[in-house]
This record gives structure tokens, C-alpha cells and sequence, in this order.
């Protein structure tokens, strides 16, 4: 059966992770809504399932996918996507998003990590296939999500914003702007993440995510390292109070993956998303 | 470069290790910081991959130390990286890779345990189905006992081995007595499924496991118990029935229900 909750909210949410599952079990959280990685709960059934398939009756869902890889040249894995329809259709999920990367390189080996694209027309191509294919394979609009970035190349059509805009206008794909990964990737390119900011598809943002980043120091200088593992930055909510004033009210997600905290650490966060929130709410009267 | 090159010289990179200089030159980056770049992806591959290892087999690990463990894990992506991008299914070739693992050969008992960890994943993951109940069996009219199917919930794995699987795997648990000695000739066969959302094991007898597969097999009960009854005559059928269905380890054959299953 299919239940047909409610949009995701222009709240805070926080993403779902194992660790919290006994919290939001045992009692209502705070939370307005919750973003799930598609791919942990693809097993045929288990605790975790029976957890969400609960957990989705009081929460709304947004799933997002980090396993379909639509930058890969060779297209889509028709299996997985099979997979993800059904998973979708059973918990109707609000939103359906997934990443401008790839995972799996030719022979089918799934690498488990979002890849970089170059920003060529050839890659678009194919990126803009892959984003029709999924949509219509998966019976939904897909929001796809800017990436954090450490290595550019030198064949390059467009900058990632101008890709994006014309991978929205070509497939009519939402974007899901990730503001921590706008600041990682210009500061790693010694770029300004509020151009980059003002030259995205700001129309057709539908969704935002905020976490938190380290900051690593290599032979090649100081690289920020995406690793979602501690509170989100203060630039990273300047950028994020400026995105809301330039986008509007959007849905967003705050999350944390790696030195998982208490949950009252991540609701903390996800308050202080809602204040920003908030204000953009007022300005936008 | 054709995006399909790329992209096998980029995961050729990351799972054996190399930085071709072919493939750094692709990168726009300033040329002494492209390789220190592209190991943050290997570093997130290596990662990634080792965790799902390491949360599937936590004994094997305790028992071949963190830092073998890594190395024995790299060894193992390098040649069989995942297939597919749901992970709760990567680490099924595992076992068989250390069977065959030079380095480990001095330890012939650990694909065994390794074994006995991905029946316990498998178990985790498993489809859902309701157990049958002592009180189900007890409806069922005696003259169809002799003929009924039983079988195996989805989540039930038998495992038998040359080895004392279960009593090192029992050993290695945070609430485990630590072992003094142990008989390695010793073989065991253990019982893994899921009950209530939590994966129980136990060591069985060859009597029950001799019946457990018969029932597996789509043998009807008399049938199975003379089977097992055969393999040991003293087994102590009703016992081993009632812990089976108090355990939830059975279910109903609905697949053998509906075929015309008694030939006399």
C-alpha cells in the first residue's frame, strides 16, 4: 500500500543513521523530517527496515540515493534501479535525490565513493541520459545534488554551476544544493563560494543540505575533507543564511555520518537550521 | 579522453594503489598536489569498504588483529570490489578469499568463522516471516502430522564444520568467557537465524541438523524424522521440536502445503 504522507517541509531535518534508530523508536523526536540513504535499507527485510517502515508513519521521508552513479559512461544499473522503484514506491517518499558523481566504473565494481566528472559536453551527455533514465525509470523527478570536489580536470565545457544549469534544463532535474559542499569545493579550488552560489540554478532548488567538514593538512596545503563528522562550520551558515535569502524557504537537511553524536547533538543543529530558516521567512514576508 | 576510459583508469587507481602519470595529467590542479588529491578518494574507497568488512566480520578480525585485518581487507577489494551498490550484501566472497589467502594459510579454521559471520549478515538482512507457533502445530489434526511440511524461516542458515566454529565465535563475544583451550578436532554445526530483529546462534546436534535439512529439502515430518532418527537413534525428537518452535526457527512450507505431497 501506498501512503501518501505530506511534502517535506520547509523545516530542518536531520538524516536517519543506525546509531539513532533506539531514539526515534522509543519515543517521538523533535525532528520535522527525516532523509534516509537509499541504499541501507535495500536488504530484502531485518530490523533496520522494520525500524524505517515504522519510523515512516510518523516522520516525513526524503531518500536520497548514493549508489545509482549518474556519471557513469556506461549508464545506469538496471537491477539497482529496479530495486529503487520498489523501495520508493512501498515508502512514497517526499523527495528523491542523488548525486552529479560517479561509483561505478566499467565491469560493474561499485567504488562507494562520489567520484568527480569532468565538466565536458561528452559527460553531460551522458549525465543528462542518466538523469532521464532514472526519472523514468523511477516514475519521479530527481533532485540532483552539487558535489564536494578535491580534483578538477582539465577538459572542462562549463563550470560545475553552468553544468548543473544545463543539466536542469536538459532533464528537468531538481537540484539539491549542498551548501557545505559549495564551501569545501571553492575552498579546495581557491574559488568564492558565493559566486559560485550566485551563478547555480537557484530556481530549481527544491531541497538543501548543511554538515559539517574537516580541515586537513596535506603536502598539497590545507584540503577541507567532506566527511560529515562534526558541527556544521560558521561559514557554512553564513553561506547557508545566504542561499535561503537568494532561494527562498527550502527544505533543510542537516547531516552528520562519521563521529555519529548523541542525538540531542544533531536535533541542536537541526534547531539552529529551523532559526535560519526562520528568518528567511520573514524576509521573504 | 572518452568518460568511459577515464572512469576505468580512475577506479583502476583507487582499488590497486598506482598514479599513473597518464591519468594525474588529466587533472587541472597544480601538478605536485594531484596525486595528495586523488588519495582522498582512495582514502574514502579503503574506507568506506573496510567499515562494511569490519561491521560484517568482528571476529575474524579479533582474531587476526586490526592491522591484519586492514591488510588482508585491501588485499580483498583490490580483487573483489563490491558488484552492486547495497553493501549489506558485500563480504559474501570473503571467506572463500581467506581459505585461499597465503598469509592466513597457519590459521585453516579462520574461513570457517569468516563463514559462520556472513550467515550471521545474511540472517540480519533476511526477508521477514511470522514463525510458527507451538500452538499451530498442536491445531494441526494428528493423522496430518505425518505429512506436513515444515521448513526453515528465511532468515535460518546451517552451518557445519571441520572446526569449533561456534565455541571460538562464542569466545569473542563482549560477554564471552575468554578460551583456556580448545579442542580444534572438534567440529560444530551451527544454528544462525533472527528472532525478534536480533541474530541467535547455537551449536546443534548432527541428529538435528540431519533433520533441519530434510525439512529444507521439502521432506515431510515423518520422513525427515526417520531421517534423523536414522543418523541417531537416540535423538530426542519432541525436545528438539518444541526448542525449534519456541525458538521461531520453523515456518510452515506454504509452497509444499498446496502440492498433492502424499503419494499413498
Amino acid at each position: 500500500m501506498t501512503r501518501n504522507r505530506a511534502a517535506i517541509p520547509f523545516r530542518a531535518g536531520v538524516g536517519l543513521r543506525h546509531p539513532h534508530l533506539p531514539d526515534f523508536l522509543a519515543a517521538p523526536q523533535p525532528a520535522a523530517w527525516l532523509e534516509i540513504h537509499s541504499e541501507n535499507y535495500l536488504a530484502p527485510g531485518g530490523p533496520r527496515l522494520t525500524a524505517l517502515e515504522r519510523l515512516r508513519r510518523d516522520y516525513p521521508l526524503s531518500c536520497h540515493g548514493v549508489g545509482l552513479s549518474l556519471g557513469s559512461a556506461e549508464g545506469l544499473d538496471k537491477a539497482h534501479l529496479r530495486r529503487l522503484r520498489a523501495f520508493y514506491d512501498r515508502l512514497a517518499p517526499g523527495l528523491v535525490s542523488e548525486h552529479l558523481a560517479w561509483s561505478t566504473a566499467p565491469s560493474w565494481a561499485f567504488l562507494a565513493d562520489l567520484l568527480p566528472l569532468p565538466y565536458t559536453r561528452e559527460a553531460l551527455d551522458v549525465v543528462a541520459a542518466n538523469v532521464d533514465h532514472a526519472q523514468e525509470a523511477l516514475g519521479r523527478r530527481l533532485l540532483v545534488e552539487n558535489p564536494s570536489t578535491y580534483l578538477r580536470f582539465q577538459e572542462a565545457d562549463w563550470d560545475e554551476a553552468g553544468f548543473l544549469s544545463e543539466l536542469a534544463r536538459r532533464t528537468g532535474c531538481g537540484l539539491l544544493l549542498d551548501v557545505n559542499n559549495l564551501h569545501v569545493s571553492a575552498a579546495n579550488h581557491g574559488g568564492d563560494p558565493r559566486a559560485a552560489l550566485d551563478q547555480m540554478p537557484l530556481a530549481a532548488v527544491e531541497e538543501i543540505h548543511i554538515a559539517g567538514h574537516a580541515r586537513v593538512a596535506t603536502p598539497a596545503g590545507e584540503l577541507l575533507i567532506d566527511d560529515h563528522g562534526s558541527e556544521v562550520a560558521e561559514p557554512v551558515w553564513a553561506l547557508l543564511t545566504a542561499t535561503l535569502e537568494r532561494a527562498g524557504p527550502k527544505p533543510v537537511l542537516v547531516e552528520w555520518d562519521t563521529n555519529i553524536p548523541a542525538l540531542p547533538v544533531l536535533l541542536a543543529e537541526a534547531r539552529r537550521a529551523d532559526a535560519r530558516l526562520r528568518e528567511a521567512c520573514d524576509a521573504s514576508g | 579522453m572518452r568518460l568511459a576510459e577515464l572512469q576505468a583508469r580512475m577506479q583502476r587507481a583507487l582499488l590497486d594503489g598506482g598514479s599513473p602519470a597518464e591519468l594525474l595529467a588529466l587533472f587541472a590542479d597544480p601538478a605536485d598536489q594531484r596525486e595528495c588529491r586523488l588519495a582522498v578518494h582512495r582514502n574514502n574507497v579503503r574506507h568506506a569498504l573496510i567499515s562494511v568488512l569490519e561491521a560484517a566480520f568482528p571476529v575474524v578480525q579479533q582474531l587476526i588483529s586490526a592491522e591484519c585485518f586492514t591488510a588482508t581487507a585491501l588485499a580483498f577489494i583490490a580483487v573483489q570490489p563490491p558488484r552492486q551498490p547495497a553493501l549489506y550484501a558485500y563480504g559474501e566472497a570473503l571467506p572463500a578469499f581467506l581459505a585461499g589467502f597465503k598469509p592466513l594459510t597457519k590459521l585453516p579454521w579462520l574461513a570457517d568463522v569468516a563463514r559462520l559471520e556472513w550467515a550471521r549478515n545474511e540472517a540480519l538482512f533476511a526477508a521477514e516471516q511470522e514463525p510458527l507457533a507451538a500452538e499451530e502445530l498442536a491445531a494441526v489434526p494428528a493423522g496430518d502430522l505425518p505429512g506436513l511440511r515444515l521448513t526453515l524461516h528465511p532468515s535460518a542458515r546451517l552451518l557445519e564444520s571441520a572446526w569449533p566454529i561456534h565455541t571460538i565465535w562464542a569466545a569473542h563475544q563482549p560477554d564471552g568467557d575468554p578460551l583456556e583451550t580448545v579442542n580444534l578436532e572438534q567440529g560444530e554445526i551451527a544454528r544462525i537465524w533472527r528472532r525478534e530483529g536480533s541474530v541467535c546462534q547455537q551449536a546443534i546436534s548432527p541428529g538435528e541438523f540431519t533433520l533441519l535439512t530434510a525439512f529444507a529439502a521439502g521432506q515431510p515430518l515423518a520422513e525427515a524424522a526417520g531421517s534423523a532418527l536414522a543418523q541417531d537413534p537416540g535423538l530426542n525428537l519432541p525436545a528438539i521440536l518444541a526448542a525449534l518452535l519456541s525458538g521461531g526457527v520453523l515456518v510452515r512450507d506454504l509452497a509444499g502445503k498446496d502440492k498433492p505431497c502424499c503419494s499413498h
